[in-house]
């Protein structure tokens, strides 16, 4: 049901977005392999296509493939799932209206979930190389791989405007949540260096749970950047349930360092949590986690990322210490 | 009154001297036109006209808009973000060097280029989104078509230095002589 909606989607989208003639089209390709002392090598290749009509329709479709080997982990899990499949991604047409000095804008296809800092490149091309925890697919929460096929509407002002999404789920990765129509809203504002969200969501729970859990899923989350001469600071906390009788929340906090002067290296750290509190006390899941590191742009079209966690509880084979590293070539055409 | 006369005989002079002309050419890396390529001619004594300030390097759907963009010294230019995504928009290299930050759709930033040179502008969340600016001293810069064509405009007639720029390549420089029906043919070997 999951793949007929993906096509469906996909087709609407490109009727929808794909002009009879279309003024530009561009094509980028990801490669990336990363290996990390949790006992896992992980390798990915993305590929996206994306362009504008005339009249500024544009369309985005991103297919992906990542595979993993070693042991069972997030690691490289930062925006695309890597589970030895080929898959799509991000499949929408766009357009966005400036009425007067306001802000409209209409997104239809399969697109991630707008909660928070959902954005591929919220996560993927930041420095980190794993997903937060409250944002990885197995840990009662959100996943930064969750997929909505519907609506998106925004309305305001580039200063504050209010993101509207219904449709149904169409995750990709650990996380699968039940079909059904869910709903998304997202408030945000900016004001000189800072920018600040709230979110909701109301979706369903995630498939794979068995016959003890019931009901739906429902999130709210606060979120929030500032950034000045170079230096970024961003954070969401994340607070609800992944169905009826439990309670998950969480939140983390990223500094990141790219001032004049850094050249090719962007520097990151991250402190985070994450409690779930399940009904049967025994698989309560209580998680914190250090990362430092650094993202550098290397020469021709590649980039390196470094992270060093440390994890008191949770990781492979009783570790607490850990350190991921992966090389990408990013090329457009 | 006899000032005002002289000084009005003087710009007649000048005028009758030195006609506004457009200098149309064409750039080649060997034998194929290339576009973006930025064309100048030296005018140091070319008047302090306004400078312009409605010039934009646009974010829009993943990618600068112009790719190359030319501007005289003193120019600020706008980077306005128009997609639904954030950009952070930095030049490190050479040039000015800046980092804007994160601004959300439909909300632009401002950077004076009070220097010539060439800056090199990417987004640190994109890493294939990348242009150039080059700023340059003088009111007679134009940037290459598709077709590898351009036009300087309203230049006065006259002898002019001229200096050829092209991404990934070297800065060409040369001579030009300047008047009515005249091109300049830029090939880089």
């Amino acid at each position: 049901m999951n793949a007929v909606c993906a096509r469906m989607t996909l087709a609407s989208a490109l009727l929808a977005s794909a002009p009879a003639s279309a003024q530009s089209v561009t094509m980028e390709v990801d490669v990336s392999g990363g290996v990390s002392t949790e006992n896992v090598r992980a390798g990915a290749v993305q590929g996206r296509l994306f362009g504008a009509s005339a009249s500024d329709w544009r369309f985005f479709v991103e297919a992906t493939f990542g595979g993993a080997d070693g042991q069972r982990s997030d690691a490289f899990s930062a925006s695309y799932p890597y589970d030895g499949r080929l898959r799509p991604m991000e499949i929408y047409g766009e357009k966005m209206f400036r009425p007067r000095n306001g802000l409209l804008g209409v997104r239809a296809g399969r697109y991630r979930t707008p909660f928070g800092l959902s954005l591929r490149g919220d996560h993927g091309y930041t420095g980190f190389t794993r997903a937060p925890l409250i944002r990885y697919g197995d840990r009662f929460a959100l996943s930064t791989t969750s997929m909505e096929g519907g609506v998106s509407v925004i309305a305001g002002s580039p200063r504050l405007y209010a993101e509207t999404s219904f449709g149904v789920p169409q995750d990709e990765g650990t996380l699968q949540r039940r079909h059904g129509l869910d709903f998304t809203v997202r408030v945000q504002g900016y004001y000189k260096s800072v920018i600040a969200g709230a979110s909701h969501i109301d979706t369903g729970r995630d498939k794979s749970l068995g016959s003890f859990a019931a009901g739906r899923a429902a999130f709210n989350g606060i979120d929030g950047r500032w950034s000045s001469s170079g230096v970024q600071l961003r954070g969401e906390w994340i607070s609800g349930h992944p169905f009826d009788a439990v309670a998950t929340r969480g939140g983390y906090l990223d500094l990141i360092v790219h001032r004049v002067g850094m050249g090719p290296v962007t520097a990151v750290a991250r402190i985070e949590r994450l409690d779930y509190d399940a009904f049967v006390p025994a698989f309560s899941l209580y998680l914190h986690r250090f990362t430092a590191g650094a993202r550098v742009r290397l020469p021709w079209c590649l980039s390196g990322q470094v992270n060093v966690m440390h994890q008191p509880t949770g990781l492979a084979a009783g570790r607490t210490n850990v350190l991921d590293a992966g090389l990408s070539c990013t090329v457009r055409r | 009154m006899r000032l005002i006369c002289a000084g009005l005989l003087a710009v007649l002079v000048v005028g009758r001297a030195a006609p506004a002309v457009d200098l149309p050419g064409t750039t080649a890396l060997r034998d194929k036109p290339i576009a973006n390529a930025v064309v100048w001619l030296e005018a140091p004594l070319a008047p302090a006209t306004k400078v312009e300030q409605n010039v934009v390097l646009d974010q829009r759907n993943l990618a600068f808009l112009p790719r190359v963009l030319a501007v005289r010294v003193g120019t600020t230019v706008g980077f306005p973000n128009n997609d639904r995504v954030f950009h952070d928009v930095f030049s490190f290299r050479d040039g000015k060097k800046f980092e804007l930050g994160l601004y959300p759709v439909g909300t632009v930033k401002h950077v004076p280029f009070d220097r010539p040179g060439l800056s090199r502008i990417f987004c640190n969340i994109h890493p294939a989104m990348a242009a150039y600016i080059l700023a340059v001293d003088t009111p007679y810069f134009a940037v290459s078509d598709r077709e590898g064509r351009f036009t300087i405009a309203e230049i006065p007639a006259g002898a002019y230095t001229y200096h050829a720029w092209r991404p990934g390549g070297d800065t060409l420089t040369g001579s030009a002589a300047v008047h009515a029906g005249t091109s300049l043919d830029v090939k880089w070997p």
